[in-house]
């Protein structure tokens, strides 16, 4: 029974139209509040870790362990005074950061979440085409960024939102082949083939160890698409100021912020999913979501140990690198993918 | 890349077409004031040029006050110098590679660098009370003389830095996208370096065997033993091999004048306290010194006052810049921060 299920149950002496529009909107409550937590810890994990990285101490003045910093910060940001440039165009500029932040946390409704003991099956939204629906999500936060750096009116900012665009492009389509190889593995063995649930609960074997190139191309896309270093195009700080958020102040930055710490935290989840077995693992029918988030935070970890051990590399390198080394790589492995089924019937 | 520098370029896309620095946004009209201020009080000024390695200033600047007052330093003090001045040495060539690794949008070498550095600012502050503008040399020596705890330092700094810097080298050089941005990047020909009269370890990356030290010693650099690293390449990651290359050397420096380390007065007599505004300096004297970023030169003109009548600085960053816009032509845009990191600018000492 999923939440949403068990909501109306609670909610159904209002009727059934009543009942399940309530019982939607509580859900989504349940999502935001979901990702903004998960987002909160995942800052806090990145500045401890970062700061162990660097042999620093790290935060560790506001509450014990520095565990209320983040909430500090967060009020901080929330009272700073909100400035907008005179030459921006309006809508877009106040716009984009919603359309990042929000097409994340619409992501993150379709992913597959597993059970844990007593609350039951975890996942917010079944849909049998799942798969696509995330990646087409994850295709509207270019948008967002596009729109920041149009809106902004700035040399900067255009050029951030450029230079983050060619590398969305490039990281994009090896992703979607990476991606598609697992689809069609998992045709074998199940009917609804794009539903992301599907796939992990039908497969024998962890689609990593069967597909280990896809699983480095796919892991590298995500980095890209998440952009921090080395692909951090979109804000390049040395030459760039802040890429496509430099115009931006107070909430707004701080959600494109979060739309970065967001994706990563998507990504990894997709990874573990895609590739690592997901929410499978000893005893998954009780703490499959354990699992889940286990694999997540080991990924997260590995993704800041590159991030703070990365420079930053040249556009036309990262656009090298995508469409000249991934898209071929992606392409051998969709062939290796499709011997695997046909030929052996894996 | 330190201080307030602006660069107005213009864009092809990415590429960079036109390139033109401007600079003098941190200009404090230091030689106007030299000419203001007492021989000895003259100093604090050259501290705040290079304010990340100030002892190498202060070198410069009393080899050519020294001359002209005519108050040699005794011996002792020379070798205290030299120590000092390859501490310093170390402590900028850290700042410029921590800075550097942000340049090219690396964070972790960053705080190691920093690390590193502090414990030689701790040598300092025990010497002199002044972790950054020290101020420690003064006319005729040393403001005060090395006790034990300073050497008990220098010496535990010698023994685990070196180890800490073969972290920080391979951080950078093990990394295949450092190397992608620096490798063949903002190559630097024999011939140009010498036409816009660079100097310093970026003219030593592009194949000149030039190092002031050597050319011409000053203090003691000819009782001691070191080599001068040298590259042919030119090129961005050449300039890097140098400079950590002279850490290395600068670090032999440092042994060998422990070592060495005469005993007797740190100070000349005849620049006591009470001497020193009133000593009188006459005639004209040009020092030149090889700091962290090159060759300073610091040239005074005494007219027989209390004060010099007119104190100019050859400042080698100054020189080292006008080679950017050369190089950042037809260059992309992320291309041309990474040639102006390896520079090694520091603006307290091109605005002055």
């Amino acid at each position: 029974m999923s939440i949403l299920q068990w909501i109306y149950s609670v909610l159904s002496f209002l009727g059934h139209d009543v009942g399940y529009a309530l019982a939607y909107i509580i859900e989504s409550i349940i999502l935001l509040i979901f990702v903004s937590i998960s987002l909160i810890v995942m800052v806090y994990l990145f500045r401890k870790y970062m700061a162990r990285v660097q042999q620093r101490i790290g935060p560790n003045r506001v509450g014990k362990f520095g565990l209320l910093q983040l909430i500090a910060d967060a009020l901080k940001l929330a009272g700073k005074e909100v400035i907008f440039p005179k030459e921006r165009d309006d809508l877009p500029y106040k716009v984009a950061p919603f359309v990042v932040f929000f097409g994340l946390v619409l992501a993150f409704a379709f992913l597959p979440y597993g059970n844990l003991s007593i609350f039951g099956d975890l996942t917010i939204t079944y849909s049998d085409v799942s798969i696509i629906f995330i990646f087409a999500i994850l295709s509207i936060m270019p948008i967002g960024e596009v729109l920041a750096g149009i809106g902004s009116h700035n040399k900067y900012a255009l050029m951030g939102a450029l230079r983050s665009v060619a590398k969305d492009v490039s990281f994009e389509v090896p992703m979607m082949i990476s991606v598609l190889a697992i689809v069609m593995m998992a045709s074998a063995r199940t009917a609804t083939s794009l539903n992301l649930e599907s796939i992990v609960t039908t497969e024998i074997l962890p689609y990593g160890i069967l597909e280990p190139i896809g699983l480095f191309v796919f892991f590298i896309a995500m980095i890209a698409r998440a952009s921090y270093a080395p692909f951090d195009m979109g804000e390049s700080d040395s030459e760039l100021v802040s890429g496509y958020s430099t115009e931006y102040t107070g909430l707004r930055f701080g959600l494109f912020y979060m739309g970065l710490f967001g994706t990563i935290f998507l990504g990894s989840l997709l990874v573990s999913l895609l590739y690592l077995g997901g929410f499978n693992g000893p005893i998954s029918s009780q703490v499959g979501f354990i699992w889940l988030l286990v694999k997540g935070i080991v990924l997260v970890l590995i993704s800041f140990t590159v991030w703070l051990s990365m420079p930053r590399i040249r556009i036309d390198k990262l656009v090298n690198v995508g469409w000249k080394y991934l898209l071929p790589i992606s392409f051998i492995n969709l062939v290796l993918a499709g011997v695997l089924t046909l030929g052996l019937g894996w | 890349m330190h201080g307030v520098l602006r660069l107005k370029a213009k864009l092809d896309g990415e590429v960079i077409k036109e390139l033109e620095p401007v600079i003098g946004y941190l200009h404090r009209n230091a030689e106007k004031l030299c000419e203001m201020g007492f021989y000895c009080d003259n100093l604090i000024y050259f501290d705040r040029m290079d304010y990340v390695g100030a002892m190498n200033m202060e070198v410069g600047y009393l080899e050519a006050a020294e001359k002209i007052l005519g108050v040699p330093p005794p011996e002792r003090a020379k070798w205290i110098r030299v120590i000092m001045a390859e501490l310093s040495r170390l402590a900028a060539h850290l700042v410029w590679a921590g800075a550097y690794g942000l340049d090219l949008g690396m964070l972790t070498p960053f705080f190691y660098c920093f690390g590193e550095r502090e414990k030689i600012l701790t040598i300092f502050t025990e010497a002199c009370g002044s972790r950054q503008e020290t101020n420690y040399m003064s006319i005729g020596g040393v403001y005060q003389d090395f006790n034990e705890k300073i050497i008990e330092e220098i010496k535990d700094f010698l023994k685990t830095f070196p180890k800490r810097m073969e972290i920080i080298y391979n951080i950078y050089v093990k990394n295949d996208v450092f190397l992608s941005r620096t490798k063949g990047i903002g190559v630097l020909s024999r011939d140009l370096a010498i036409a816009y009269g660079v100097t310093g370890p970026m003219l030593r990356a592009s194949g000149v065997e030039y190092d002031v030290r050597k050319a011409e010693p000053y203090l003691v650099y000819d009782k001691v033993n070191f080599d001068i690293p040298i590259s042919h390449k030119g090129d961005n990651l050449a300039r890097f091999l140098v400079r950590f290359e002279e850490m290395r050397q600068s670090l032999k420096i440092i042994k060998q004048a422990l070592d060495k380390l005469p005993e007797g007065p740190y100070f000349n007599p005849k620049a006591k306290k009470s001497m020193m505004i009133r000593m009188r300096g006459d005639g004209e004297y040009y020092a030149r010194t090889e700091s962290s970023k090159g060759e300073f030169g610091v040239y005074i003109v005494g007219d027989g006052g209390v004060k010099p009548y007119r104190v100019r600085v050859r400042s080698p960053t100054f020189k080292n810049l006008s080679i950017l816009p050369v190089l950042s032509k037809d260059v992309m845009l992320a291309d041309m921060i990474a040639i102006s990191g390896s520079i090694d600018l520091v603006f307290g000492e091109i605005d002055r």
